[in-house]
């Protein structure tokens, strides 16, 4: 278990680059821009929740951003070509996701492929598949229309915080979007998943040592099949949320958006090899993302040097993650007396 | 059965792609023409010659995904020095020096400070990208007057297009290298045991660096080509993805991701068994979907063949 400071670092690091850029940066610390930022990175919050599964199992799925895009076309069909209702529509959705987690986990236990190659082959053939049923393509008058089924742009509603606390004349919050409300939900549901049941636990056992695991009796395949769902679940829920903010869908949703997820996780302390993670942090991490980059813009900061920075960014933190670890394992090996204090 | 299962399945990948040939020989007569075979070198050799340099990175038990960005940023780089009138060997020397050092940048990185190469390689690749966005902007750069340098794009020595003698070239450069030179052993080496590599007093993060700096030297090399090919430089080329085509060659070669294994030669029948795949449904005329789906499901199944033979 990681010490009470190392976890305090990420959410102090995040805190503090919040106050920098209120104080620095214009119009920052008004409502209208954290509307913007919670609405604009809760999705990828989720995915991020998702993506730090099969990173939790010493894995990676480069596949999230295609599964998002085949997920939206599914509801971009669905919803214009064939009619189907949207509460219809939002199961079917999350099963679509699912399954392509589903495959992606089998590739890895059944066809035993490195995760990231498996991941990589999904990645070429479901965004083939995208554009296989793309309702755009088979039906081009439907391309500018846009989905209006109450039951998914209903997921872009914003609540009033300041009418709901009663503080109206007090102070102006900003208005939360559902979609941040279904971030903090999937989260709730995960950790509590993650942190507090025999299935996380197995999990985090498998991450740290997957022969081990396997020889304690956990069913290694079967939850690594989970983690890959959980993963495409995620970027189903994603997608409904972006297609509801953008009331269509289109081939190329989502591309590179893997990237970021991936970032995003790793920022918030997941380690690649594996059995060390909390998925707050991976969620704090995307925040984290999001603050310097819409606060980079409002300072009227080149997008291209804004792209810089992001790499920069992933840098010091796997950099900062790799000192953690060589700290503990120095702290190990001194309590161990294998060198002298 | 099994015994002779066992004895071809080395040979798997050779035996697919003369299956391939056959296959489309017999399915469309103008694929074994001449001019096709050619045209499938040369639709590969970008993609052949990153994955040359890849092969000693993912030999090491590493992955560089920064090679896209690298590529366009040497294409940049070669034709602004062009632009100031430094001449072609400067041009040249500037976009493959560039592509060095961000290797070796990448290779030190991961090496010295022990970070994992995807995510080092990562962050270069935003780094990067934004970096020639920043120097060339989103535009493209038409490369106008320049003879010398559009004839590595565009000429033809003695009939055979001049990426394809390139390519060819560097290939064998890179086989001596990898089979018949010290380094190719050593990276083998570093690759198998990082570990027993550094107790037997292997310079590990030297023989890291160099792999990482021959990725960046190559990725260049094919920027440049391209740059030269179309005749425009742009911050935008070597898009998402090309990283993953290049890898895909070189583990479909059956070079291991986690490290030890591999050979140059085996990357080229990787390379050239993903090319005739690509040209192979061109002439089928299938769609860009199908392609796709079926390039995926190809790549997968092909290395869990791979993965059982080995497992």
């Amino acid at each position: 278990m990681p010490s009470l400071s190392s976890r305090l670092t990420l959410p102090v690091f995040f805190l503090a680059v919040l106050a920098i850029f209120c104080l620095i940066a214009p119009n920052f610390a008004s409502a209208g821009n954290f509307e913007n930022l919670m609405a604009g990175y809760a999705f990828i919050g989720i995915l991020a929740i998702g993506q730090s599964f099969p990173i939790l199992l010493r894995g990676i799925d480069l596949s999230v951003g295609a599964i998002l895009a085949l997920v939206g076309m599914c509801i971009f069909d669905l919803s214009l070509m064939f009619g189907v209702p949207g509460w219809a529509i939002l199961p079917l959705a999350l099963l679509v996701g699912t399954l392509a987690g589903v495959v992606n986990g089998l590739m890895v236990t059944v066809l035993r492929l490195s995760p990231f190659i498996a991941t990589l082959a999904s990645l070429a053939a479901y965004r083939g598949l995208v554009y296989a049923i793309s309702g755009r393509q088979l039906v081009p008058e439907l391309s500018t229309k846009p989905i209006t089924d109450r039951w998914i742009t209903g997921f872009e509603t914003y609540f009033d915080l300041t009418r709901v606390l009663g503080l109206k004349g007090v102070v102006k919050l900003p208005w939360v979007p559902l979609s941040f409300l279904i971030l903090l939900g999937t989260l709730l549901v995960f950790h509590v998943l993650l942190a507090h049941t025999r299935f996380g636990r197995d999990l985090y056992a498998i991450g740290g040592n997957p022969e081990a695991a396997r020889l304690a009796g956990i069913k290694v395949g079967r939850l690594t099949v989970a983690a890959y769902a959980i993963s495409g679940l995620c970027a189903a829920i994603a997608a409904i949320l972006l297609v509801a903010r953008l009331t269509t869908s289109t081939e190329g949703l989502g591309e590179g958006i893997e990237l970021t997820a991936i970032a995003a996780a790793v920022i918030g302390g997941f380690s690649l090899t594996g059995g060390t993670g909390r998925l707050l942090g991976s969620v704090i991490g995307t925040f984290l993302l999001g603050i310097v980059l819409i606060g980079l813009t409002q300072m009227g900061i080149s997008p291209f040097v804004q792209q810089i920075l992001t790499g920069l960014i992933l840098l010091v933190a796997v950099g900062n993650d790799r000192l953690q670890t060589l700290r503990a394992d120095r702290q190990r090996a001194r309590a161990l007396g294998e060198v002298p204090a | 059965m099994t015994g002779l299962m066992t004895r071809a399945a080395p040979h798997a990948l050779t035996l697919c792609v003369i299956a391939f040939v056959m296959i489309l020989a017999v399915l469309e007569p103008a694929f074994l023409s001449g001019s096709n075979l050619i045209g499938i070198l040369r639709a590969v050799s970008l993609v052949g010659i990153m994955a040359l340099g890849m092969t000693f990175v993912i030999m090491t038990g590493g992955i560089d995904l920064s090679v896209g960005p690298v590529s366009a940023i040497a294409g940049l780089v070669a034709y602004f020095a062009l632009v100031a009138g430094h001449g072609l060997v400067a041009a040249l020397l500037a976009g493959a020096g560039l592509g060095l050092l961000i290797g070796i940048a990448n290779g030190l990185l991961v090496a010295s400070l022990g970070l994992p190469a995807i995510i080092v390689t990562l962050g270069t690749l935003s780094i990067v990208r934004g970096s020639a966005l920043l120097l060339g902007g989103p535009d493209l750069h038409g490369i106008r007057d320049q003879a010398a340098y559009s004839f590595i794009g565009s000429g033809a020595i003695y009939g055979i297009p001049v990426p394809v003698v390139i390519f060819l070239v560097l290939a064998a450069m890179a086989w001596l290298l990898q089979s018949r030179t010290p380094f190719g052993t050593l990276v083998a080496a570093v690759g198998d045991n990082e570990r027993a590599a550094w107790l037997s007093g292997l310079n590990v993060t030297a023989i890291k660096a160099a792999t990482y700096g021959l990725c960046g030297l190559l990725a260049a090399i094919a920027g440049m080509i391209q740059s030269s090919q179309v005749h425009t430089a742009s911050a935008t080329y070597g898009k998402f993805g090309t990283e993953l085509d290049v890898i895909a060659a070189v583990v479909l070669g059956g070079t291991q991701l986690s490290g030890g294994a591999g050979s140059v030669a085996r990357t080229l029948l990787g390379v050239l068994f993903l090319g005739l795949l690509n040209n192979g449904m061109n002439i089928l005329n299938l769609s860009i979907d199908i392609q796709l789906i079926a390039k995926g499901a190809i790549i997968a199944l092909a290395l869990s063949l791979a993965a059982r033979r080995t497992g």
